[in-house]
């Protein structure tokens, strides 16, 4: 009988319904959520005083911090790019190209992705987590209490620092990323180092560059509004300190790799 | 004068305060007595105005605390102190900018004298010296008495006290039972009170309150709750194992 009870539960739809229920209203709530924060952190940005302070501290974790990370990952990036493209190039005898292929694929997709990518990882993470810990302590209610906004005071200075670090640490992607390929293409593919420098640049115009950097201004925001709020929602100890952390990353991820796929698409038509 | 006005509130379905009326006179001191879990701690985050009720309202001084602005808020909290049950001292902060926390945010103060009245309020509560340390090196005693510092800090009305003496050796309880007396007494602080350390209540108290399935079910000096004739009461304040609560708490797990 109990089997049959177990077995009823089990492929009962009504608790399918129920379950696809709740995690619709999860995922909206979630992104309600984040909109609602964003929406507070860009009025507390333009009506009150910034924490210049605390803004720089934050420019350093999310940005001077993560240098070692995005030069490792930049730098290989570029030299397998060369290597793959000059892999494929060579069938059509165009191997010259490869310099064109880099730089392009790097200003415009590889550099701003990759970089938001590793810095989702590693800021979108220490983010949830210290927020996370600050609230299951009472300590965010302690700001409230002590009368200052907690989304001024942790919000507003990581906001800015993930808009414009990810911005800073783009365009050095981008230089590191077009150094490694260049090793391999002067080094291993015989290219003269002038010819890859010239084509490198030649190859790459404005719009190239820019819709890059704006792509990683957006996604710098992202990293840092998605922390703070999974950061800002932690309920239950150390075990939710954790699940808000892994939250933070997988939704930032996700949400970077979306808005690239309309930001790619919003730039391809105009 | 703090007007708590039929309090509800709902946390995932369950209905944790079923209308909580409270009126707390300037200068007095009154402590909620109930056990762990009953609503305590959320009734006093609820003062604070760190949560909003589902019904009801509560006036400081005849205003009520949820239909002011953010800034009329803010303004109303300096007036306020807390101390959280575990302290909530903010990590990455020394001591000093704890303790001083409100001065630095919301005054002009000059730096020298928020200095002084940091090293004042930290050897009130027996701690001076220790300004430079970070929390994490402060033992939970430390951590409590740091906290109480940074609560009245900006010299407020009202002092509210999450748990005070919880998980403090008998010394140093009586060490912050010592220095909540020495607030109403010097400063004529209002003060509320949220423990279940019987001892400390009878201490502290012009009046207990005590909380119970989300209803103030009696109200009165220290020595009409000692000698009250309501089971329940009893049985909590003389720490029973036996008795309404615990029958009570019996049944709804049987029949779950």
């Amino acid at each position: 009988m109990s089997r049959w009870i177990g077995f009823k539960k089990t492929v009962s739809v009504r608790s399918w319904l129920y379950d696809f229920g709740a995690g619709c209203l999860n995922i909206f709530q979630g992104a309600g959520g984040i909109a609602l924060l964003f929406q507070e952190a860009c009025v507390l940005l333009t009506s009150r005083r910034i924490r210049w302070k605390a803004t720089l501290d934050q420019m350093n974790k999310i940005g001077v911090m993560s240098l070692p990370l995005v030069f490792l990952t930049a730098f290989f990036t570029g030299m397998v790019l060369a290597l793959q493209s000059a892999y494929q190039l060579r069938l059509f005898s165009a191997e010259q190209f490869t310099s064109d292929l880099i730089s392009v694929s790097l200003c415009r997709e590889l550099g701003p992705v990759l970089t938001s990518m590793v810095v989702a990882g590693r800021v979108g993470a220490s983010i949830a987590a210290e927020l996370g810990t600050m609230k299951v302590t009472e300590q965010i209610d302690a700001l409230k209490a002590l009368a200052t906004n907690p989304v001024q005071y942790l919000v507003v200075p990581r906001f800015i620092a993930g808009l414009c670090m990810l911005f800073v640490l783009t365009i050095y992607a981008d230089v590191i990323g077009m150094f490694g390929g260049y090793l391999i293409a002067v080094f291993k593919l015989g290219m003269s180092s002038h010819m890859y420098i010239k084509r490198g640049i030649d190859a790459l115009m404005i719009k190239d560059v820019v819709t890059g950097l704006i792509k990683a201004f957006f996604f710098g925001g992202i990293i840092s509004i998605v922390g703070c709020y999974f950061g800002f929602t932690a309920r239950g100890g150390a075990e939710g300190v954790g699940r808000a952390t892994t939250l933070a990353v997988v939704v930032s991820l996700i949400m970077v790799i979306a808005s690239d796929a309309l930001f790619s698409a919003i730039f391809y038509f105009f | 004068m703090i007007e708590i006005k039929g309090i509800h509130k709902w946390f995932d379905g369950q209905h944790v305060l079923q209308g909580v009326d409270l009126t707390i006179r300037d200068g007095e001191t009154l402590v909620i007595i109930g056990r762990s879990g009953c609503g305590k701690s959320v009734l006093l985050k609820h003062i604070m105005a760190i949560l909003e009720p589902d019904e009801g309202d509560i006036l400081i001084d005849g205003k009520s605390i949820f239909s002011m602005t953010a800034e009329e808020q803010d303004k109303c909290r300096l007036q306020l102190g807390m101390l959280f049950q575990g302290a909530a001292l903010f990590d990455s902060l020394t001591v000093r900018e704890n303790v001083g926390f409100s001065l630095i945010e919301h005054t002009k103060t000059a730096e020298g004298v928020i200095d002084q009245k940091v090293r004042e309020k930290l050897s009130l509560v027996g701690l001076a010296g220790i300004e430079d340390l970070m929390p994490a090196s402060l033992s939970g005693g430390m951590k409590k008495r740091v906290g109480l510092a940074r609560a009245i800090c900006n010299e407020p009305k009202s002092i509210l006290y999450d748990e005070p003496t919880t998980g403090l050796d008998p010394i140093n309880a009586d060490v912050i039972n010592d220095l909540i007396l020495r607030m109403q007494k010097q400063l004529k602080v209002l003060s509320i009170v949220v423990t279940h350390d019987m001892t400390s209540a009878y201490k502290v108290a012009d009046r207990i309150a005590m909380l119970y399935r989300g209803k103030i079910i009696a109200t009165g000096t220290p020595d009409e709750i000692r000698n009250s004739k309501d089971p329940v009461v009893q049985q909590f304040v003389t720490g029973s194992a036996h008795g309404p609560i615990t029958d009570l708490l019996k049944t709804e797990t049987e029949l779950l």
